[in-house]
């Protein structure tokens, strides 16, 4: 404990002396009011102290007093399905306290509900050996996730006493003899949010993260344990894009971290996820979603504590061997909390007043994703796939924190203006994403569909890609100058983009596509790219075709409303395509070469 | 490299073109003709003429060939006279690449 005193308040920053016995990264107490800062930087006694709450009102000359700790979070069951702001404080709790809609300052809130008992239930008896990391006992904390209780790191040896039974955070669960003497310990523990919890080894990430979405899912996977970045100007669908993932995504678990993003996207959270039903589990999806709200109008130091108080939870859960994504809306707003904070802190700016190591926080943030072996006797698996939306200002993306990001990511996820102005959502170009594990995935997808997945992507990928030629010279010159082969590929392309990429969030059916599903969906449309080719090269027209599939092309645009449960019904689509198509050639194609007399 | 001149129509129109060393394709209707000049066009046939009685029932097939290189579809009058479609699809020709009629 040390007691300084401010000497100057500029915005959320407070400089304090006389804090020579403080060290950088410990939790402060600031002011009379008593909020919440943490050292960010020391010069001889001079701290200068990031609060994480409004600092209106704190002046010169009041008392800071550090707590020797450094920020951090509550790691227990009752974490899940829970609302907590960016210094883990539950919003829920702090609204009944405080009988505000608004956060009131000076409030100390405990995290983790202490009141309410869990049952717990031993998994380890006494005398059983632990070190760091191994499960105890379990929690059924919801329906879908078991909370599994880990000894703490820094604890290994010997349990003295462990039952089963109910119990608060508070309570003493189990003893451990370490070396130095009797541990007790509780279902709870903390853990400093700037450290990355340790784990025993890094594997390759190569199983796909399904989300559901066809754009992502096929062209653009991305991996349990990888990373991706989702830039978008405004408008363009970031926001769906990363809800849509955190509600269908196969994962076990969710944290939504809601940084600096408007209050009403929180809202749309805390309003959807309760009805809406896991497709992988059949519950709620709220059993699994954790959400951290700093919205825009929330105080800014806190922003940058919500990121990591967002991934230090993720990573509690991947110790616990579960897969786990993070989302982040948006990482702009966390850097732009950076940037202000170091403004105030007058360090030397960097690219367009971004302070000079942001490229260095935001890898920090993204190499603690990943697919793991955890600390412990046993080797558990898991995963935590971090999604970062950015918002480049005015759409353009050579700014710092895209770039930054990309430099870290291996998925990238282009939103487009331009394609979100035509109605075309999820607006991901297609031209300009990428996925760097394309092929991991599509070797994956070829084991478990027993078809050439990869085949199937690639292709369609390359007629894609062709049409953006083509349309080149349609702009040009006009349809007309175009050959019928390549009139094909356009009309392939359209539907590529239309009937499959194109995908609404909004529609019950749509919103999500299995695995499944998305097979026989572009497989529908690349045997209708093969059925037509193939009645060209036996002389049936282009018109012809477009005329006499009229019909049966719009089936195959429609097949995106099929159900789930239906799925038979798109191969029906598909031999009625071809009967079409090989009525058509026998009307018009050749049969026989011309004959001469 | 040397192509083939070949002349499609019915029958009394294109035979006297065997002697000329034509290769002559005999078509009763506009189906057949469609699939003669198809395959013809596969078999690397440079020149076709067809009589404008066929070419009015498959206009689709000759606007096919429009824009490809070869085989060039030459629209030839038959034995009951001309319809002038052959001479007004010079004439239009004429006008987008010069600009007006001036034949």
């Amino acid at each position: 404990m040390s007691n300084g005193k401010i000497v100057k308040v500029s915005g959320p920053l407070v400089m304090a002396e006389g804090m020579e016995n403080a060290n950088i990264q410990d939790l402060c107490q600031v002011g009379d009011m008593k909020l919440v800062g943490e050292i960010i930087e020391m010069r001889n006694d001079v701290a200068s102290i990031q609060v994480y709450e409004e600092t209106s009102g704190i002046g010169p000359g009041e008392p800071v007093v550090t707590t020797g700790e450094a920020l951090s979070v509550e790691l227990g069951p009752g974490i899940i399905s829970q609302m907590f702001d960016g210094i883990q404080r539950p919003l829920d709790t702090f609204r009944e306290e405080t009988e505000s809609n608004y956060l009131v300052r000076g409030v100390n809130i405990s995290p983790l509900a202490r009141e309410k008992k869990w049952d717990f239930k031993a998994t380890k008896v006494v005398g059983d050996k632990v070190e760091a990391g191994d499960i105890v006992g379990t929690v059924q904390e919801t329906k879908v996730i078991e909370h599994r209780i880990m000894v703490p790191v820094g604890v290994s040896g010997t349990i003295k006493s462990i039952q089963d039974g109910s119990y608060g955070l508070d309570d003493v669960v189990y003893t451990v003899e370490t070396e130095n003497g009797l541990k007790e310990l509780s279902m709870m523990q903390r853990w400093p949010v700037r450290r990355g919890r340790p784990f025993k080894q890094k594997l390759n990430p190569s199983t796909p993260m399904l989300t559901g979405q066809r754009v992502i899912d096929t062209f653009f996977p991305i991996t349990k344990g990888g990373a991706a970045a989702v830039p978008g100007p405004f408008g363009a669908g970031k926001t769906v894009v990363q809800h849509q993932i955190a509600k269908f995504s196969d994962v076990d678990l969710v944290v939504y971290v809601g940084c600096g993003e408007r209050g009403n996207e929180m809202t749309d959270v805390l309003n959807e996820f309760p009805e809406l039903v896991d497709p992988n589990t059949g519950e709620s999806l709220m059993e699994r979603t954790i959400l951290i709200a700093n919205t825009s109008n929330m105080p800014v130091a806190a922003r940058e504590a919500s990121i990591y108080t967002g991934i230090t939870i993720a990573e509690y859960f991947r110790d616990m061997g579960y897969s786990v994504a993070i989302m982040a809306d948006s990482t702009s707003r966390w850097a732009e909390a950076l940037r202000e904070m170091s403004g105030r802190l007058e360090e030397m700016p960097g690219d367009e007043g971004y302070p000079a190591y942001l490229g260095s926080r935001i890898a920090e943030y993204y190499e603690r994703a990943g697919r793991t072996l955890s600390i412990g006797s046993e080797d558990r698996e898991g995963s935590i796939t971090a999604i970062g939306a950015v918002s480049p200002p005015g759409g353009d993306t050579s700014e710092p924190v895209t770039q930054n990001t990309l430099r870290v990511v291996k998925v990238y996820w282009a939103l487009d203006s331009s394609l979100a102005q035509r109605r075309h959502f999820p607006s991901v170009n297609w031209l300009t994403s990428y996925s760097l594990y394309l092929t991991e995935v599509g070797k994956y997808m070829n084991q478990e569909l027993e078809e050439d997945w990869a085949k199937m992507v690639q292709h369609s990928m390359n007629i894609l890609q062709e049409e953006s030629g083509l349309e080149e010279i349609v702009r040009l010159v006009g349809i007309e100058s175009l050959s019928e082969k390549d009139r094909l590929t356009m009309v392939i392309a359209e539907s590529l983009r239309e009937d499959y990429l194109q995908q609404n969030a909004f529609d019950d059916i749509d919103t999500y596509t299995s695995r499944e599903k998305q097979f026989l969906m572009l497989d529908l449309i690349l045997s209708f790219e093969t059925e037509a080719r193939e009645a060209m090269k036996l002389g049936a027209y282009y018109q012809e075709l477009i005329d006499g599939t009229e019909k049966v092309r719009d089936k195959i645009a429609r097949a995106k409303s099929i159900s789930e449960d239906n799925l038979a019904d798109i191969t029906k689509i598909k031999d009625e395509m071809k009967k079409t198509i090989h009525e058509i050639v026998a009307v018009g194609g050749m049969t026989q070469n011309a004959k001469r007399v | 490299m040397a192509h083939k001149i070949a002349v499609v129509g019915d029958k009394d129109s294109v035979l006297p073109f065997k002697v000329l060393g034509f290769d002559v394709y005999p078509s009763p209707n506009g189906a057949k003709a469609r699939e003669t000049i198809d395959s013809l066009a596969q078999e690397d046939c440079g020149v076709i003429y067809l009589t404008e009685a066929l070419a009015k029932e498959i206009p689709d097939t000759i606007k096919r060939y429009d824009a490809e290189i070869k085989p060039a579809i030459i629209l030839i009058p038959n034995h009951q006279g001309t319809l002038n479609i052959g001479k007004k699809r010079i004439q239009e020709n004429v006008e987008k690449a010069v600009g007006q009629n001036i034949l």
